[in-house]
């Protein structure tokens, strides 16, 4: 079992293989999103708040505060 | 002959403008209409009592107890002369202001020509105001025994009747060390939104001014400082209704701060009542505060 074992460890673990690359990336890109210090990744995030906020601001229409009362 | 050529030549003369341009304000004003929509800080309780003696001269008296800070009263007078350009800007102008800890502060604003302005506070300001531009110059804290200065200037151009393009150049100096900082600058203005924009080497600053109805006003700002590395989002609008005589502005932002204040006037009297509330979820902090303001 044991060579087998190995062999089979050494196969899925080889540098080269793209599903281990995939894995590095994406465990690196959720590292950047969650690390609050790192000023690009702050940048990122208020520059898509900003988007968010002119959005919201834009199609902010057609809101009356004191519309008129319905007559009972 | 001549006559078949005419159409072909006016291909080549410039478009008419259709509106002409106009003053672009001053550089300092550039984010005033996104800034306005955001609430101020309170806390505390404050009273701020405004009486006009005449036309030309008020007094501020301004009570201040504070539950962060030392409670202080600020003593506020204003004297403005006979050229009157707007119903905000009479010329010359003297601010004067003294606190309960001695605090003195004054600045004279005059209008020296019909098209140059000036301003001294502990520094001089110089301000030319032409048909479609601005520049300024100030002069801050001028020292010739240790030869230190700091040395801004403006300038800002309507480029179309919507567009104004211009910078700013801040130049300081002091003994060993001198250094100079160069920002871009330009503003679109549309019917109903206004959209800014500051950038230079320090960082950037955007903002946008949306006007969603008669009643609802939005602002949206991101501000980005290389030096300190620190970069922040915030979210304000103001809720206008007349009929109530109320005013809301509510503010959101990238700091985990949410904050409101609510001011409403009561009529007959003169009388403006404030009240404002803070809460920092990320610090777990809340403060609250209301003014009134008598005048």
């Amino acid at each position: 079992m044991a060579p087998g074992g190995q062999a089979g460890s050494s196969g899925s673990g080889s540098p080269g293989s793209p599903r281990e690359g995939l894995r590095d990336w994406i465990r690196s890109a959720c590292r950047f999103a969650a690390d609050r210090t790192d000023f690009r990744r702050n940048l990122i995030v208020n520059l898509g708040l900003f988007a968010a906020g002119v959005w919201v601001a834009r199609n902010l229409t057609d809101i009356d505060l004191m519309p008129p009362q319905p007559v009972a | 002959m001549g006559n078949v050529l005419a159409p072909v030549l006016n291909l080549h003369r410039p478009l008419r403008r259709e509106e002409p341009l106009t003053n672009p304000g001053s550089f300092d004003e550039l984010h005033r209409k996104c800034k306005e929509v955001f609430p101020q800080q309170m806390e505390g309780v404050k009273l701020i009592i405004n009486k006009a003696l005449s036309s030309h001269f008020q007094v501020t008296h301004t009570i201040h107890m504070s539950t962060v800070g030392q409670s202080s009263y600020h003593f506020n007078t204003t004297y403005v002369g006979d050229r009157q350009l707007s119903p905000t800007e009479t010329f010359p102008m003297l601010v004067g202001d003294i606190d309960s800890c001695g605090s003195l502060n004054a600045q004279v604003l005059h209008l020296v020509a019909e098209r140059i302005r000036t301003k001294a506070v502990f520094q001089f300001d110089g301000e030319l105001r032409g048909d479609d531009y601005t520049a300024t110059l100030t002069l801050g804290n001028p020292d010739v025994l240790s030869q230190s200065v700091i040395v801004v200037a403006h300038f800002l151009q309507s480029v179309t009747s919507r567009l104004v393009l211009g910078g700013e150049m801040v130049y300081h100096r002091r003994p060993g060390e001198e250094g100079a900082i160069v920002t871009l600058a330009g503003k679109y203005m549309a019917l109903k939104w206004v959209a800014t924009l500051n950038i230079g080497y320090g960082g950037a600053h955007a903002s946008y001014y949306h006007r969603a109805s008669e009643q609802v006003q939005v602002g949206v700002e991101l501000e980005a400082n290389t030096r300190l590395q620190d970069t922040t989002f915030a979210f304000g609008y103001q809720l206008n209704l007349p009929q109530a005589n109320m005013v809301f502005r509510g503010l959101l932002d990238s700091n985990w701060c949410v904050g409101g204040v609510l001011e409403k006037k009561l009529p007959p009297l003169p009388v403006t009542l404030a009240l404002g509330a803070f809460l920092n979820h990320w610090k777990n902090r809340f403060h609250c505060g209301f003014s009134v303001i008598v005048g």
